[in-house]
């Protein structure tokens, strides 16, 4: 044994939390409409890009999931004078990295570059973005690998979990019901015109945003932009119909993994949406239920009953309301007694919403994690990315830590008892329904309803 | 020339110190590397490393569990630590207000943690690690393959034979006694680097890393067993396993240089581009022309101790992996004898280089990448050094180093789906 000195036996002092001082953002238009945010940020030599297309699976029918995040996919599959190799070797040559994709609420095309080869990369980019080829050897290509893909999906276990999750809560008809990525039944119906159809309908800078961060020459750039949006044209967009209203849904569904050594569970309920007054007090409650490490949830799935290597909890803010879920995947001997605890969480979380240390806790949590995601390019683009895609106030980073610092307790305990409910969540596990189902019976849970793991209910 | 600025110096119980100030955002990352990792285990006691690993968060004598993460979580701070063959890191992220507590969790769970161990933590984290295990292999489509590639290409008394996540009897024959005996041997200040980086000055820094560590008493680096490398497979050897899984995978490894000795440079330009995205070859032959394959690899491994060069496939639907063999094959054969193209080599040049500068822009990879370098050159200041040799690359130096690591013996991995219970 060491001998340690005094000043070992207690914890230094804590000094105050520095405040967050989000960079300087320089907002203006194009001629064309687009939204456009500069941030510098000299630390390493490379620029971050984000343009964000304000629709993405959120707008596709349920028949045709997939969609948005195909036509994304398509746009650098040859454009403008280069075809979809020469696109790919262009970028490497300047060692850039060009990212298309679909989310719920927005596509997204991602740029990041050294400093110096960023406008030749810029090019690139923007002929992807107005003038993709959208030809058919292509499209046939793209279309038999994403539908490889969702056969593929189904033999990961935690991506089973979130496509069934998503169908539980939102149901048939509505878009967030089905994975952005499409099924293989959805993305059968798929033709190019639709993706022809999707990209000039929704890919117009007037339903834009663009983010540029890191180290560039402010003129320099302004003039690029100018120059290479030119072609860019707006035009109106389409209007996405209303989703349906919270479906029933069952309390308890299986999809059945038989031999799994884990069960993957989530529980599933409805949350809120990005806009919400709610959300800052709902994430202060996510991050003392589920949000950290000595998060409450964490604390007892793994470290006192170490079920699992981790348990979590998040609220997905979207466009419409999202889902609020708890997740873990643990020992599938474990799986009854697991979710008993998430359960009793969630109660509790009703019945002491926080304590003093927790709400601290968690506003210091938050605070910091923002002050991370501005600390670097990549952050800092993908923070203002998301105030364009929301169209937020480019302050929202101060907005969201000053309603930190209003929420109370009581704010906390209101919120917890209307938006945290464990009767009224529906619980998802993928696992050997032999094993764990006769200990979810004894937890007093009605009969399983089984799933497939493309979220169909089976007879 | 790119440089990450620093301030280095050891404390006289022999830490190694490196200071990173960077005041363009109010955080501080501590990294600290123990060098130690599953190569130093023993056969029958493997996954030890990184099961050590989690008892380190089991509290210390003035910081009882679940003190450090609990203190530096309220005030937003947060933390992790990784395990590999060749070492193990530690790190906390957070405002700068914590940079003395950090240090003060640090300083004290090397100084007292096997006072403090009980049977019933070691049981506890014995449970989180088998289903870290079951999360990351066994759960998860090809873990299996992962599991067993190291295993097939080291013989049983070479240091990386077995998995760093290691055996589940191994994990559950561990008691306190082996955790303490590890302790001792391998948790000195002399046999780790401390790496502070962020949002203070060198002076603070110095001085607050002298108050927590400086006071711990100096023990001599631990003594390395004097493990033989075994030889190399002796043949080539063809595997197959099953697992849960719809389309089948083809996986070959080679045995390669290790880490920073000739070759390794070129090999990890070899494979960017033989599978590294859609510019690659293998992509384009398998994938794009072919559209036999769904996904295409080739990676060089870099470790301490020797490395392995893998390159591999998963078959599209209806293809199989004698077909896929036979693509890869000869996409590998093609490169070995006539070698990259000047455009080839420049592209994959230039990718590693901006992957290198997109890194650097994360304050806690910085300090690890200090980390990293001391460990390896003993000297932090390695990013010259290390990205000379991507430069220095020429079409002959990367196809002569891929063809000496072809023409040694290989092991091609099948994994194929499990068969349906009717």
């Amino acid at each position: 044994m060491i001998e340690s000195p005094a000043l070992m036996e207690t914890a230094p002092v804590v000094g105050p939390l520095p405040t967050v001082v989000p960079p300087v953002a320089a907002r203006s238009a194009l001629a064309n409409g687009l939204d456009v945010v500069l941030v510098q940020r000299q630390v390493a030599p490379i620029v971050s890009a984000a343009l964000m297309i304000r629709s993405g699976g959120g707008v596709d029918a349920p028949s045709k999931a997939g969609l948005a995040s195909l036509t994304a996919e398509m746009l650098d599959e040859g454009a403008g004078a280069r075809d979809a190799l020469g696109i790919a070797d262009e970028l490497e040559r300047l060692g850039a990295d060009l990212w298309l994709g679909s989310g719920r609420d927005g596509s997204q095309l991602s740029l990041q570059a050294p400093r110096e080869t960023f406008a030749a990369a810029l090019d690139i980019a923007a002929d992807v973005l107005i003038r993709p080829r959208l030809s058919d050897g292509d499209w046939e290509r793209v279309l038999h690998d994403r539908r490889t893909a969702c056969v593929q999906r189904r033999d990961q276990p935690e991506a089973v979990v979130g496509v069934v999750s998503d169908r539980v809560l939102f149901g048939d008809d509505h878009p967030y019901g089905r994975p952005t990525e499409g099924l293989e039944q959805t993305i059968a119906h798929l033709t190019l015109d639709d993706v022809r159809g999707f990209h000039s309908g929704y890919w117009r800078p007037n339903h834009a945003s663009l983010v540029v961060a890191g180290d560039f020459d402010e003129a320099q750039l302004r003039e690029r932009l100018d120059a290479v949006f030119a072609e860019w044209k707006a035009a109106p967009v389409p209007v996405a119909p209303t989703p349906p209203p919270w479906p029933p849904r069952p309390r308890l569904v299986i999809v059945d993994r038989p031999g799994a050594s884990q069960s993957v569970v989530r529980l599933v309920a409805p949350g809120t949406n990005r806009l919400s007054v709610d959300r800052s007090g709902l994430a202060m409650l996510n991050a003392i239920l589920g949000g950290s490490f000595t998060s409450r949830l964490n604390f007892n799935l793994r470290e006192k009953n170490g079920f699992t290597y981790g348990a979590s909890s998040s609220f997905a803010f979207l466009h419409h309301p999202g889902s609020f879920a708890v997740r873990s995947a643990v020992f599938a001997e474990s799986t009854a007694p697991a979710v008993r605890e998430m359960l009793s969480e969630l109660s509790g979380l009703r019945e002491r919403p926080a304590s003093a240390e927790e709400h601290a806790k968690a506003r210091a949590t938050l605070l910091m994690r923002v002050a991370e995601s501005l600390s670097t390019t990549g952050g800092i683009a993908a923070t203002f990315g998301e105030i364009g895609l929301y169209d937020l106030p480019l302050d929202e980073p101060l907005r969201f830590a000053a309603a930190l610092e209003r929420t109370t307790a009581d704010d906390l305990r209101t919120l917890a008892a209307r938006y945290i409910d464990p009767d009224a969540a529906s619980i998802v596990i993928v696992g050997d329904r032999a094993v764990i189902e006769p200990g979810l019976r004894e937890l007093g849970l009605p009969a399983a309803v089984a799933y497939d793991a493309d979220g169909e209910r089976l007879p | 020339m790119l440089k990450i600025q620093f301030d280095t110096f050891t404390l006289s119980n022999g830490l190694t110190v490196i200071l990173h100030p960077d005041r363009s955002s109010p955080l501080v990352a501590v990294d600290l590397w123990y060098h130690v990792g599953s190569k130093d285990e023993s056969p029958g006691r493997t996954g030890f490393a990184h099961l050590f690993e989690h008892l380190m968060f089991m509290g210390s004598r003035n910081a009882p569990y679940p003190a450090f993460d609990a203190i530096m979580e309220s005030w937003g701070g947060h933390n992790n630590g990784t395990t590999s063959n060749d070492r193990t890191n530690y790190y906390e992220i957070g405002p700068r207000n914590l940079l003395e507590t950090f240090l003060w969790l640090e300083a004290d769970r090397l100084a007292t943690l096997p006072d403090v161990i009980t049977e019933e933590e070691l049981e506890k984290q014995r449970k989180v690690v088998l289903n870290e295990r079951r999360q990351s292999y066994e759960n998860r489509p090809y873990g299996r393959a992962e599991l067993a590639i190291s295993e097939a290409m080291y013989r049983p008394e070479h240091p990386y034979h077995w998995p760093t996540i290691g055996s589940q009897a191994d994990i559950e024959a561990a008691t306190v006694a082996d955790v303490r005996a590890f302790f001792d041997r391998y948790y000195r200040p002399s046999n780790a680097s401390l790496v502070v980086a962020g949002d203070f000055d060198l002076a603070t820094g110095r001085a607050l890393v002298e108050r927590y560590f400086g006071w711990l008493p100096q023990r001599e680096p631990p003594p390395r067993a004097a493990r033989p490398l075994a030889p190399h497979l002796a043949e080539d050897i063809d595997m197959t396993l099953t697992d849960r899984v719809q389309l089948p995978r083809l996986r070959l490894a080679w045995h390669a240089p290790a880490l920073f000795a000739p070759d390794d440079a070129d090999l990890d330009l070899a494979a960017h581009i033989l599978g590294g995205g859609k510019s690659s070859r293998l992509y384009r032959a398998l994938v794009f022309d072919r559209r036999i394959a769904q996904d295409v690899f080739a990676y060089q491994g870099s470790q301490i101790l020797s490395s392995l060069f893998q390159a591999g496939a998963t078959a599209k639907p209806g293809y199989d992996l004698d077909e896929i063999g036979a693509a890869v094959d000869a996409e590998l054969t093609r490169f070995a004898a006539a070698g990259p193209t000047e455009p080839e080599l420049e592209r994959a040049r230039n990718t590693h280089l901006a992957d290198f500068y997109k890194g650097l822009d994360h304050l806690q990879t910085r300090a690890d990448l200090l980390n990293h370098y001391q460990y390896l050159l003993g000297d932090p200041d390695g990013v010259a050094r290390d990205l000379e040799r991507y430069r220095h690359a020429t079409r002959e130096s990367v196809r002569a180093a891929f063809a000496r690591t072809l023409a040694g013996k290989r092991l091609a991995l099948r994994t194929i789906p499990e068969p349906v219970a009717a």
